[in-house]
């Protein structure tokens, strides 16, 4: 057979592998590194622009180690009344408030257009196409 | 020379393109950037600046503007819709017989490209080799062609199609075989490819396939297949600033630098022909307009950071309008999927006594 990568390999993740570890650094004052097992740039760019919008937060920024190992390095440092754990669960519930807002917005607006396209005498607003 | 303050203010909105570079790509807004100015994350803040506009909704794509958000949201959206929003597509192809020119690893690959029309949602998601296949997460398909002379051709025919029957292989060729209780959860929505004439293969008098094919649910990540859009993209929206009057035949060649239907030349107040601009969203911000010396500093050519086109074109399993909302909740849910890991390691701390 091969040594090919198993196949889910890369998005799910494998028993008794924790979804995140969290290493206190040893140097600096208030800093964590989050290590995210099965993420990529997707999360780590969105996380990281959202702690970056936090007060609170002194260094925010991601990396991937290896394009071949699924996982995402998160590096935070905070303010010293708080701690990166804390700042970090904050702005992943205030992520999933801004993402449900966005997913709220998109529905109304389709009911919306649908309403408009439907009735004959409504002008629906066209964007036109760029290279029509 | 625009003033500090102004072209610190354009700075913050705008991303400049200079003939030979993009000037501030990216957003600066963050606290502490400005004095005495409060650019913390706020939900309130975000609900009334954030807008979606639809423009336009086809058989299989769609535009609408975003507007208000992040690079990093946008960019979030686009990689879920490519890589991560799950579809069924062919995985396993059992070749019975093949005595086509087309070798069977080829032949499979072809048929792992078609989209198959099936609610993945339905499915459930087979986790390696060890998961035995069952109707909840497999569906089946046969695929048995023979090519044969036509007998009623008639005597002067050339073509392939009028000679031979079956010479070309087609997605409509493969039937679906229901398993288990498939024939009655999908009665009202057989699975089957969503386009019916899509060429597999062609073949000869006496040349035939007969295989089965195994669909299993995935993600564009793991292969290309089971990506549900064929792209999904987005582009800022162009915002063409004229500084100084361009007038007389100089308009005509200023709005031959741009796309039809960017700039238009009418007279102005004094009659004589001036190029304004009419349709931003029509640039394709080709830049030519800064190759002509005759233009330098008349005209400035921006982007907006956070007005995004997000275009979304469906492979045809999943309505482009309902591909979006499907995104959105697969980020919520890793969101929530890292909230609960977060959550144990935090409950794990405190539980060890602490530092």
């Amino acid at each position: 057979m091969s040594n090919a990568p198993a196949i889910h390999e890369i998005y799910l993740l494998p028993d008794g592998v924790d979804k995140v570890v969290e290493t206190k650094s040893t140097k600096i004052p208030n800093a964590s590194t989050f290590h995210l097992e099965k993420e990529d740039h997707t999360l780590g760019n969105l996380l990281r622009a959202e702690l970056l919008r936090n007060p609170k937060v002194l260094f925010a920024g991601y990396k991937m180690p290896h394009p071949l190992d699924h996982s995402v390095d998160l590096k935070l440092q905070t303010t010293a009344d708080t701690s990166p754990l804390t700042v970090l669960q904050e702005d992943v519930n205030s992520l999933m408030r801004e993402l449900g807002l966005i997913k709220k917005r998109f529905e109304n607006e389709m009911t919306l257009h649908n309403m408009q396209s439907s009735d004959p005498n409504g002008m629906p607003y066209t964007v036109d196409r760029a290279y029509s | 020379m625009p003033d500090t303050a102004s072209s610190v203010a354009e700075m913050r909105k705008r991303v400049v393109l200079h003939a030979d570079r993009v000037a501030h790509p990216s957003s600066m807004e963050f606290p502490g950037n400005f004095p005495g100015e409060d650019l913390a994350w706020d939900l309130e803040r975000f609900k009334k600046d954030f807008r979606i506009v639809i423009g336009h909704i086809g058989k299989d794509d769609m535009e609408f503007d975003m507007i208000g958000v992040d690079a990093a949201v946008a960019n979030a959206f686009r990689r879920i819709l490519i890589g991560e929003v799950p579809t069924m597509a062919i995985e396993k192809v059992f070749v019975i017989n093949n005595t086509s020119i087309m070798h069977d690893e080829i032949l499979a690959q072809r048929l792992g490209l078609i989209p198959i029309k099936a609610d993945p949602q339905a499915f459930a998601l087979r986790r390696g080799t060890a998961d035995e296949p069952t109707d909840l997460n497999t569906i089946v398909f046969k695929l048995t062609v023979r090519c044969e002379k036509n007998l009623d051709a008639p005597a002067g025919a050339v073509h392939p199609d009028d000679k031979f029957i079956n010479s070309n292989v087609l997605s409509s060729h493969l039937s679906w075989v229901p398993q288990g209780e498939q024939e009655t959860r999908f009665a009202d929505d057989p699975c089957r490819p969503v386009i019916p004439d899509i060429l597999i293969t062609k073949m000869r008098p006496g040349q035939e396939i007969d295989l089965e094919a195994h669909c299993q649910k995935g993600i564009g990540k793991e292969h290309a297949k089971w990506s549900p859009v064929a792209t999904a993209s987005y582009r800022l929206l162009p915002d063409i600033q004229i500084l100084k009057p361009i007038t007389g035949d100089a308009a005509t060649r200023f709005a031959k630098c741009f796309p039809p239907g960017v700039i238009a030349v009418s007279p102005n107040a004094a009659g004589i022909p001036e190029a304004t601009v009419v349709n931003p969203r029509k640039d394709t911000v080709s830049r030519e307009v800064l190759r002509h010396a005759e233009f330098e500093d008349k005209v400035r050519l921006t982007r907006i950071r956070d007005h995004f086109i997000f275009s979304i074109e469906s492979t045809g399993i999943i309505r482009p309008e309902k591909l979006f909302p499907e995104a959105a909740n697969i980020l919520i849910k890793k969101c929530k999927a890292l909230k609960a890991a977060l959550a144990a390691s935090g409950a794990l701390d405190s539980g060890a006594g602490g530092e």
